[in-house]
């Protein structure tokens, strides 16, 4: 999902960049005021590892195979605000390094993969939890889910920002990068899961590390993140949903910015008998295609999990107690 | 970038392009300060992006600058045209979206001009610059510092950790039998587990050593 | 060399103790001692407490510190306040080169130590060139270490240490994983450093070639201590302790 560059355009570039860097600056901070000293080299590390797997070879078909993106992964493992951080990094280094995600785009990028999907998957890893329990298999279960859900709304992220730049029309951007990302999510969320069942079984210490401390609030950060993650999709998704004015375009024209493309109709209806009263009936049936499609990797989310919990530990509360941390000395 | 191309050939082209992205040769542009170079390649991609559609003329300006700085740079041609087609089938594919709308070609053409453009700006900054001085450039930049470590240790661990997990892929392999895709996927998930394990104590014994050294944060 | 009875030494451990967190007794009741300018040896089985031991010197460990502080090194106490200076005099050096070898560049890396210190340029960059000098690695600032060789990477992090300007070095396995050249180059590059040495190590002929004094861990205490020549030669108690009887030793002709 790395934008190159050429295809977000002036005022798109800017938009994502001023939101991106404001939500590197909230990780930032966040991170400085409560994460442990002795753990800050664990974010370069982390960064090294989820660019590492995200090269790990994960078969599909006739010599096609999956990749992950990690977000998900890294806010599991790290906590949320890490996961900004590890994953901005990754792609600061792709960007400049590897010519991986282009210098202009490197604003959408981060937004896409730095924020919106670590933001909106640990929102929903965190709910899941709330909701099923402290249980191994609800760990998984959330981890799948939030996986998916990451994936998709970073896709649906990118297909406003390719719209909005004018690059490719909405009603074509929004089947190709949300549809293609539900089944793209898919793998995401059975490699995450399975990679973080692993962890569990073999250092379930490292997973409660992450675990907010006690006694913060954090809403705060959560919040901000919401509060960001809510700007981004209403500037860059919500004109093509609702159909009103273009706000940002008559912004740009009034700032004296290029006019982008004239746009083309939305995406035809396929149940054109679905109108939901006060939206049109294209809106309507993205709609129901959605929630159809997020029911259905719920569904999946829950199979995996059961699948991957080992038998006994799906009613058991928590992970064992202290486990045996390793002595830091190396004797 | 070919993600997902396996441990053993990622490891390979990571070595290729990461180790030595930076291509070290004693020319001009080589000797140039890190700073002026990022500047540079940041300004003609933004130049590149903000201009119009149909602004041929100037493309081509563009063009014959880069491959102007490309010969000063005395690195391979081919060198350069190896990175550079790893990276376009990306840039196509993206671009190939944008041919479905009304006046889809010319945008499509546009596309693809700048993308390419842009490309082999960064790959000339990223052979022609070591990233070390690139770190050093955003560290003077007053860039936050924690980003700065993340990105340092980062780029210090990567091949070991890329290396490690090429190893691990290996020994897992030397023991399946009947490499099934389910089987792959857990040992791939495995292997990933592991090198997460391992990561995060070699950041216990970096964050040792970081102190034993005086560091204080 | 020994030094006179009014010089202070430059390592003082008194009745260290230390138990992991999970409860397992790692260190009991050791006392040593090293002079300025000594080569120790400490050597014992895996598991015997070396490393731990070594923690101790710089402050890493304890964790959190109570009672009165075991270890001193050159008559000052290990403990806050005073661990950035022991920290600079204490160069430890791990296992494993790539968990100190953290910087990008060996530049950076060499010049960590210092910068920590409040060096800067221009003195922190001929600070650098010299302590890669006196590890015979004249001209790597540029180098990435990745690149490195396994012996090359600690020689890197000894320059990190040297330009600290240590008085002691502390060495866990420097020579574990060098071929037999990088061992040779190691071993002759420790007995030209003037600095108190405490290495612990597997490798006895190190021990016989480079120290003057040996230790023997086991099981958290110290069991042996004397020259090598003598405390190597005792074959029973190397064996029952887990070791053996260097070669070099068994084949010396006494001329």
């Amino acid at each position: 999902m790395h934008i190159p560059d050429g295809f977000v355009d002036g005022k798109t570039a800017l938009a994502a960049g001023a939101l991106a860097a404001a939500g590197l600056g909230v990780a930032l901070r966040t991170l400085r005021r409560a994460f442990p000293p002795r753990r800050v080299p664990l974010i370069g590390l982390a960064a090294a590892f989820v660019f590492a797997a995200q090269m790990l070879n994960f078969p599909v078909a006739g010599g096609t195979s999956g990749h992950l993106i990690g977000a998900v992964l890294a806010a599991v493992l790290l906590g949320p605000s890490a996961a900004v951080l590890v994953m901005s990094s990754v792609l600061i280094l792709q960007c400049f390094m590897f010519a991986d995600g282009g210098v202009t785009a490197l604003g959408a990028n981060i937004f896409n993969m730095a924020l919106v999907a670590p933001g909106v998957g640990y929102a929903v890893f965190a709910v899941v939890r709330r909701i099923a329990g402290e249980s191994r298999r609800s760990l998984l279960l959330a981890t799948a889910f939030a996986s998916w859900c990451s994936t998709v709304a970073a896709a649906i992220a990118c297909a406003g920002q390719l719209a909005v730049s004018g690059t490719v029309v909405w009603g074509v951007a929004l089947p190709a990068m949300a549809g293609v990302h539900m089944l793209i999510g898919i793998g995401e969320a059975v490699i995450t899961t399975l990679v973080i069942a692993a962890v569990a079984g073999v250092r379930p210490e490292l997973l409660r590390e992450s675990a907010p401390p006690e006694g913060r609030p954090r809403y705060a950060e959560l919040a901000a993140y919401g509060l960001l993650v809510s700007l981004g999709l209403a500037v860059f998704v919500a004109p093509f949903a609702s159909g009103w004015p273009d706000g940002l375009e008559r912004v740009a024209a009034a700032l004296g910015f290029q006019a982008t493309a004239a746009r083309a109709p939305l995406f035809a209806a396929p149940l054109p008998e679905y109108v939901v009263p006060g939206l049109g009936a294209a809106v309507s049936s993205t709609v129901i295609a959605g929630s159809v499609g997020t029911l259905l990797a719920f569904g999946l989310a829950y199979l995996l999990a059961r699948l991957l919990t080992p038998p006994g530990d799906a009613a058991r509360r928590g992970s064992p107690r202290g486990g045996a941390p390793r002595a830091s000395a190396a004797a | 970038m070919p993600r997902g191309a396996g441990p053993r050939a990622a490891a390979l082209l990571v070595h290729q392009l990461l180790l030595s992205p930076y291509h070290h040769r004693a020319s001009p542009v080589h000797r140039l300060p890190a700073i002026g170079k990022v500047a540079g390649a940041v300004a003609l991609v933004f130049t590149v992006v903000l201009l119009p559609r149909t602004a041929w003329a100037a493309y081509g300006a563009c063009g014959a600058a880069l491959v102007l700085i490309a010969a000063l740079s005395r690195i391979p041609a081919h060198r350069l045209a190896k990175k550079l087609l790893l990276l376009e089938p990306f840039v196509l594919g993206v671009a190939a979206l944008s041919l479905l709308q009304p006046d889809g070609t010319r945008v499509f053409l546009a596309m693809l001009t700048k993308s390419t453009l842009c490309l082999f700006a960064i790959v000339l900054l990223s052979s022609t610059t070591r990233f070390s001085d690139v770190l050093r450039v955003l560290w003077r930049l007053r860039v936050p510092p924690l980003l700065v470590t993340s990105l340092a240790l980062m780029y210090r661990y990567l091949s070991l950790l890329v290396d490690e997990a090429a190893r691990m892929h290996r020994a897992r392999r030397s023991r399946t039998f009947s490499p099934g895709r389910v089987l792959a996927w857990r040992s791939s998930a495995t292997v990933a587990a592991h090198l997460f394990v391992r990561s995060s104590e070699r950041a216990e014994r970096v964050y040792a050593a970081m102190c034993a050294r005086g560091w204080r944060t | 060399m020994r030094p006179g009875v009014e010089d202070v030494n430059a390592l003082e451990v008194r009745a260290l103790h230390y138990r992991y967190p999970d409860g397992t007794l790692a260190l009991r009741g050791v006392g040593l001692s090293v002079a300025e300018g000594e080569r120790v040896a400490l050597v014992g089985p895996n598991g015997a407490g070396k490393s731990t031991l070594l923690l101790h010197l710089n402050g890493l460990l304890p964790e959190h510190p109570s009672g009165a502080p075991a270890v001193h090194v050159f008559g000052t106490p290990v403990v806050e306040p005073h661990l950035a200076a022991i920290r600079a005099q204490v160069g430890l050096l791990f296992q494993d080169p790539d968990d100190q070898l953290f910087c990008p560049t060996v530049w950076e890396d060499v010049a960590f130590g210092p910068q920590q210190l409040g060096f800067k340029e221009p003195g922190l960059s001929e600070r650098v060139a010299r302590a890669l000098a006196q590890v015979g690695l004249d001209g790597f600032e540029d180098r990435l270490p990745q690149h490195l060789s396994r012996g090359e990477k600690r020689r890197v992090c000894l320059a990190g240490v040297l330009a600290c300007d240590a008085r002691v070095l502390a060495l866990d396995e420097p020579t574990s994983d060098l071929d037999p050249r990088g061992r040779r180059e190691l071993k002759a590059l420790l007995r030209s450093l003037p600095v108190a040495q405490i290495i612990a190590t597997h490798d006895l002929e190190l021990v016989v070639e480079t120290c003057q004094r040996v230790i023997v861990m086991d099981d958290g205490a110290i069991v042996a201590e004397g020259p090598p020549a003598e405390v190597l030669s005792d074959e029973r108690r190397m064996l029952e302790h887990g070791l053996e009887q260097p070669h070099i030793l068994r084949h010396r002709h006494p001329h």
